[in-house]
């Protein structure tokens, strides 16, 4: 009897760290990466973040309004952008683990212009992967938020 | 004590489960479901903003066929909503469609909204969630009746 009711401490014990681990890793993530490039316009937070994107081995995909191909040219906003762009050989590798990384793909940071500069802002890879349950993934995911940081950082700089 | 530590699996398994994305899938061809999600899309008053062909793009770099193509589809009113209830869900718009094609079938699936709605416990900007949810479900709906 004393054997099965230490056993059962046990597992009890083993639930409560698993739950809370799984949890601090949720709380740990946030949702959205942010950065601020103060004192500047849209063009040169784009021109910021081309370099900084191509110093960290990845290509530039493309940048459009938030609202591009829903209104007419002339009226797109031009003070919210999305710049898109991908390391292909990151993308094969995610998409090889798991055809769900197409939710993170391509990268993406969206720009918003304020009166004091531009705001960037991404969706955490690794928040998203959490709730995915592949911890490969979320291994690749990771390295790949490590990557945006990178480069959030640098384009500030 | 097998039966306690399977009950405790299960509390665990139910502790640590998420919801998965919206999905809905059927026999055609990539090409036929981009033009069917495309009049989906439509029915829904969205649009097709862009193709994003990363299977062709990774072919064209040597890389393996992952037969996976993306979709992004918004409206006006979507983004207007967003901006105005929290520039944060501007990071969903356009909304993606996952395009995955298996052994002939096409699955089509949505981005996953249940992390979303937990950041939004409350206001205009889980209500709006829960409309592009709501609208992403119906337009899937119709992607498969078609």
């Amino acid at each position: 009897m004393t054997h099965y009711i230490r056993q059962l401490f046990f597992l009890l014990a083993l639930f409560w760290l698993a739950l809370a681990s799984a949890r601090a890793a949720a709380e740990a993530e946030p949702m959205i990466l942010t950065a601020t490039i103060p004192g500047v316009g849209m063009e040169q937070a784009v021109a910021a973040l081309d370099r900084a994107v191509v110093s960290h081995n990845y290509t530039f995909v493309r940048q459009q309004a938030i609202d591009s191909r829903l209104v007419p040219y002339a009226q797109e906003v031009r003070s919210v952008r999305i710049y898109y762009f991908c390391n292909f050989a990151k993308m094969d590798r995610a998409l090889r683990i798991d055809p769900r990384a197409a939710q993170m793909l391509p990268c993406r940071i969206t720009l918003i212009e304020t009166p004091s500069g531009v705001d960037l802002m991404a969706v955490n890879p690794a928040w998203v992967s959490l709730g995915m349950g592949n911890p490969l993934l979320h291994a690749e995911c990771l390295e790949l938020k490590a990557d945006y940081l990178a480069i959030l950082e640098e384009a500030t700089l | 004590m097998k039966r306690v530590a399977m009950l405790l699996a299960l509390l665990l398994l139910a502790a640590s489960a998420r919801a998965e994305p919206l999905t809905a899938a059927k026999s055609v061809s990539m090409r036929q479901a981009v033009d069917d999600i495309t009049l989906a899309a439509a029915n829904h008053d969205m649009v097709l903003v862009k193709v994003q062909p990363i299977d062709s793009a990774l072919v064209k770099r040597g890389f393996e066929d992952p037969h996976v193509r993306i979709l992004f589809i918004a409206s006006e009113t979507a983004v207007r909503w967003a901006e105005a209830a929290d520039p944060r869900l501007l990071n969903l718009l356009p909304l993606r469609l996952t395009l995955i094609q298996r052994d002939g079938r096409v699955t089509a699936m949505t981005d996953d909204f249940e992390p979303w709605l937990r950041e939004f416990p409350q206001g205009e900007a889980r209500l709006l969630l829960k409309a592009w949810q709501a609208e992403l479900k119906a337009m899937l709906d119709d992607f498969v009746g078609q």
